[in-house]
């Protein structure tokens, strides 16, 4: 690129100026998912130089962490995806439970399967229906957000909360499966694989859809693992990782489901990618369905960790005391540092924890898989023309609650 | 020194310690309630049992139940043995974490809370409770009896200071070892056995000695409250300062306990040190605190009686200053406190010199009785800084000032401090002078006497130090910012010198405090 002043001076040229012009997107701006600014050069209207800057949100997630409890976590993790918080509520308690050395009991390991691949779906309805939406195609979009109400109203009767539900507990979870449970969630599921079925009817043959995702932000093998992209976006590329199949956790190692993946890296393959994870989603949620226990405890018994009953709490010297303890100086969690990881919405979502022994975390480091998608989101859009950022931006499903920490 | 090993780590010991003691001093805490470095052992409550792994292992038969089986198998149980009892020997390998330590301390923590009553919510101790922390660290199980737990006598008044509640007591007998052992007072005792277990007062008596906030202090629970504290804070939002006790000059080392919120000051707690007060304070020296926020004269005065009128800081500090020029410096009299910090009396004693006012008096409490465990018999803090700032002389009295002003060999005054063992009446002379400056933080008899009265920063507002009656210098810190507009004494006799055209020598506390040392150097 050379300096806009030169060119101005070469009087001999008597063209039309063709300067690249620099544009900022965001980040106040409708395709920019959050709050995301794109700085871009741009000739005519190919992108020939951008750059991504995240941090407008402010959140101030690990910093804020380190002056509450380790319970008083939770609030905060959900809002790091906000679209699927329920997988990241299980992910924090999963790290905590990592340093504390505990397991919570099974049923609540099945629960917690069940609702974070609910989540799951929930979070992959949002991408592709939006996806679809700024392609013009609003039909998919107020269709698959049809059942994604229907997700969210099974959370919300568990939870108490569509969004945000802050129901992980260290140690459990908030309060165990309600009764109708497993036959709400058996219920929906012929929903779900309905308007997946929809969507692929409406969408898959339709020639502008085709045309503004096939070959479209390519990301290679390559660059997906040099920017250490994990989740949908690396698995569009060939990659075949998930952390459910490659590091099982909780009871993961017990289902029987494929991670699907694509081969050219490109919005069709991650589009494809997102639509067949919901199946196979259902396909695990069907199973722990089926091995969940109907009853026994959810958490773990121990009174340091969980807070007892209230009506122990009203009546006894032990449970009374431990309440105090819980909430006056918060759990302690013995000294030490974990890495733990799940699979989010987007990609693997590690928390990297590090306890002095007290009732506080001393430093908490989220390694969110937005993060590292945002990175490679500039080999996607550079080169490609600008009509393009808004379906290839749409496709990576960067949250910006993730990436300002 | 010999050695010895506890749970891995070698820890020194002086030949007879405890090993409780030697891990105490190396920062160990072995979990206990009746220990108290401090005092006795007692060895009753058996939180401190441990397990000498070393020697000859003593081991009782004993018939464990096995859930597998449905049968009890005989097996044996190791003999453990208090740590504060145990006395501490070369090579001995102790450990106080193992299991089957960890299952006594759970099993002690669990009987202790058998009958405890619900009463964390209302018990000034939650938050500082010893059967809290150590719940959360050694028991963690819920309750297992089911029956109604046994009740005793709540509330019950122990005398003028002291509340004891029978209930949340767990019988460590600290509080009676310290009256038998500090106080020197056998006025409680312990009667019944069993679950029927109480700390009485002796017949006839009340607690009532000099030191009974010492046996709220010990206590490990809720069971003895101060009357003065209950009920008043809770202990987490409380920050604490560290200070030196006002009550006399032994010099108490306290922690100022203080809500942060309100800059208030709740209570005092004696702070631990060796060369001081080990671990103790009197009743007096705890109660000083109450006196920062009643009484204070928070504006600058002019004018007597009836006539007194408040006036602005600087008006009043060039208001002193005229009333001072007027009078002739071989008439003015300069009196230092007993009961202000060093610093303070030393800026005074400079302006004095600078003046070159050479009647210098000391005003000081008096009407109180010392004893030979902490109180000592003069209840000034810093009788002796005042007198090193004065040179090392000793001081003529407010007596000696009430003479001089009637023979008419006095004609001004400029007093530090509220605080004098004289009251008003005898004061009168004072009022018949038109130059007489009070700098005070309280009402008294000296700012009563006063033409002109300005405000300054009360002792837990201040950085400073005291000078105590063994002559060792201790400094403390400020803990409460000073209402607006109110100085350090120091500084309002710095405004007094700049109104009168004077140099003291210093600005910050730091080049006042260099003039302390010169002035000691002088004393010697």
């Amino acid at each position: 690129m050379e300096p806009a002043d030169e060119l101005l001076n070469d009087q001999a040229s008597l063209e039309l100026d063709a300067d690249p012009m620099r544009l900022n997107m965001g980040p106040s701006h409708p395709a920019m998912h959050g709050t995301i600014r794109m700085v871009m050069d741009l000739d005519g209207e190919n992108v020939i130089n951008l750059d991504v800057q995240p941090g407008y949100l402010h959140r101030g997630f690990e910093k804020s962490c380190e002056r509450g409890t380790w319970a008083q976590v939770f609030p905060y993790a959900d809002r790091l995806n906000y679209v699927s918080p329920m997988l990241n509520n299980v992910g924090w308690s999963l790290a905590v439970e990592k340093l504390l050395g505990i397991e919570v009991p099974e049923r609540c390991q099945y629960y917690r399967v069940v609702l974070g691949e609910l989540s799951r779906i929930a979070d992959h309805f949002t991408c592709n229906g939006a996806s679809a939406m700024e392609l013009g195609a609003f039909t998919p979009f107020l269709w698959l957000l049809k059942v994604r109400d229907w997700v969210w109203d099974i959370l919300e009767r568990e939870t108490g909360a569509r969004m945000t539900h802050s129901f992980g507990r260290i140690g459990g979870m908030a309060a165990p499966p309600t009764a109708t449970f497993k036959d709400d969630v058996r219920q929906l599921i012929p929903e779900i694989y309905k308007v997946v079925k929809e969507t692929e009817i409406m969408l898959l043959r339709n020639r502008i859809f085709l045309d503004r995702m096939q070959g479209v932000g390519v990301l290679t093998k390559e660059q997906a693992l040099s920017y250490g992209c994990t989740g949908p976006v690396a698995r569009s590329t060939g990659i075949p990782y998930d952390v459910r199949k490659d590091h099982p956790y909780m009871v993961y190692d017990r289902f029987d489901f494929d991670v699907p993946v694509g081969e050219d890296g490109d919005n069709w393959d991650r589009f494809m990618v997102r639509l067949e994870e919901i199946r196979q989603s259902v396909r695990i949620i069907e199973q722990a369905l089926e091995q969940m226990p109907d009853d026994g405890a959810v958490n773990v018994d121990d009174p340091r960790i969980v807070y007892p009953d209230k009506s122990e709490v009203y009546t006894t010297i032990e449970a009374t005391i431990a309440h105090f303890k819980l909430v006056m100086e918060g759990l302690r969690v013995p000294r030490g540092e974990v890495y733990s990881f799940t699979e989010g919405g987007n990609g693997e979502l590690g928390f990297h924890i590090v306890s002095d022994g007290s009732g506080t975390p001393y430093r908490v480091r989220v390694r969110p898989p937005c993060w590292y998608n945002l990175a490679a989101s500039r080999e996607m859009l550079l080169g490609g023309m600008i009509a393009d950022i808004i379906p290839t931006f749409g496709s990576v499903n960067m949250i910006g609650g993730e990436c300002d920490r | 020194m010999p050695k010895f090993t506890l749970d891995g780590k070698e820890i020194a010991f002086e030949p007879g310690e405890t090993v409780m003691q030697a891990a105490w001093r190396e920062g160990i805490e072995i979990p206990h309630y009746c220990w108290h470095p401090g005092l006795s052992i007692a060895a009753n409550c058996r939180m401190c049992l441990v397990q000498v792994e070393s020697g000859r292992q003593m081991a009782m038969p004993q018939l464990r139940f096995d859930e597998s089986t449905g049968e009890y198998v005989p097996t044996t149980k190791p003999k453990l043995q208090p740590a504060c009892q145990l006395a501490a020997d070369e090579g001995m390998v102790v450990s106080s974490t193992n299991d089957e330590v960890k299952a006594a301390q759970a099993s002690v923590q669990e009987f202790l809370l058998l009958n405890h009553p619900v009463d964390c919510p209302i018990c000034d101790q939650a938050g500082e409770c010893k059967l809290q922390d150590y719940y959360y660290e050694h028991q963690g199980t819920l309750k297992r009896k089911l029956t109604e737990p046994v009740h005793k006598p709540k509330g019950v008044r122990f005398g003028p200071t002291i509340v004891y509640d029978a209930e949340r007591c767990i019988m460590c007998t600290r509080c009676i070892r310290v009256c038998d052992e500090v106080a020197k007072d056998h006025v409680l005792d312990m009667r019944e056995r069993g679950n029927k277990n109480e700390i009485v007062l002796a017949p006839g008596r009340e607690l009532d000695h000099k030191y009974t906030l010492m046996t709220e202090h010990v206590c490990p629970v809720g069971a003895l409250t101060s009357s003065d504290f209950r009920f008043k804070a809770r202990v987490w939002f409380l920050k604490s300062g560290k200070g030196i006790c006002t009550g006399c000059a032994t010099g108490c080392n306290t922690h100022v306990d203080y809500d942060p919120r309100y800059g208030k000051v709740y209570r005092l707690r004696p702070r631990d040190n060796a060369d001081v007060n080990e671990f103790w304070m009197c009743d007096d020296g705890m109660m000083t605190y109450a006196r920062h926020a009643t009484d204070r004269v928070l504006t600058a005065t002019a004018g007597r009686g009836e006539g007194r009128a408040p006036i602005g800081e600087r008006e009043a500090i060039s208001l002193a200053a005229e009333k001072l020029a007027s009078v002739d410096a071989s008439k003015l009299a300069v009196v230092l406190s007993a009961q202000h910090t060093t610093e303070d009396n030393l800026a005074l004693a400079r302006l004095a010199s600078s003046l070159g006012a050479e009647r210098l008096y000391l005003a000081a409490l008096g009407g109180w009785e010392g004893d030979d465990i902490l109180r000592s018999d003069d209840n000034n803090p810093n009788r002796a800084g005042a007198t090193q700032a004065a040179g090392g002389a000793v001081l003529r009295t407010l007596s000696d000032l009430i003479g001089d002003v009637q023979s008419g060999e006095v004609r001004g005054v400029v007093a530090l401090g509220w605080a004098s063992a004289e009251r008003l009446e005898e004061l009168a002379p004072l009022l018949a002078l038109d130059a007489v400056v009070s700098l005070s933080s309280h009402i008294g008899a000296l700012p009563a006497a006063a033409e002109v009265v300005i405000p300054v920063a009360e002792i837990f507002e201040v950085d400073g130090s005291f000078i105590n009656a063994k002559g060792m210098a201790q400094e403390f810190r400020q803990v409460l910012s000073a209402p607006a507009d109110i100085e350090p004494g120091w500084r309002v006799v710095a405004d007094i010198a700049k109104a009168l055209g004077q140099d003291l020598g210093f600005t910050d506390l730091q080049s006042l405090r260099k003039g302390l040392s010169d002035a000691a150097e002088a004393a010697q």
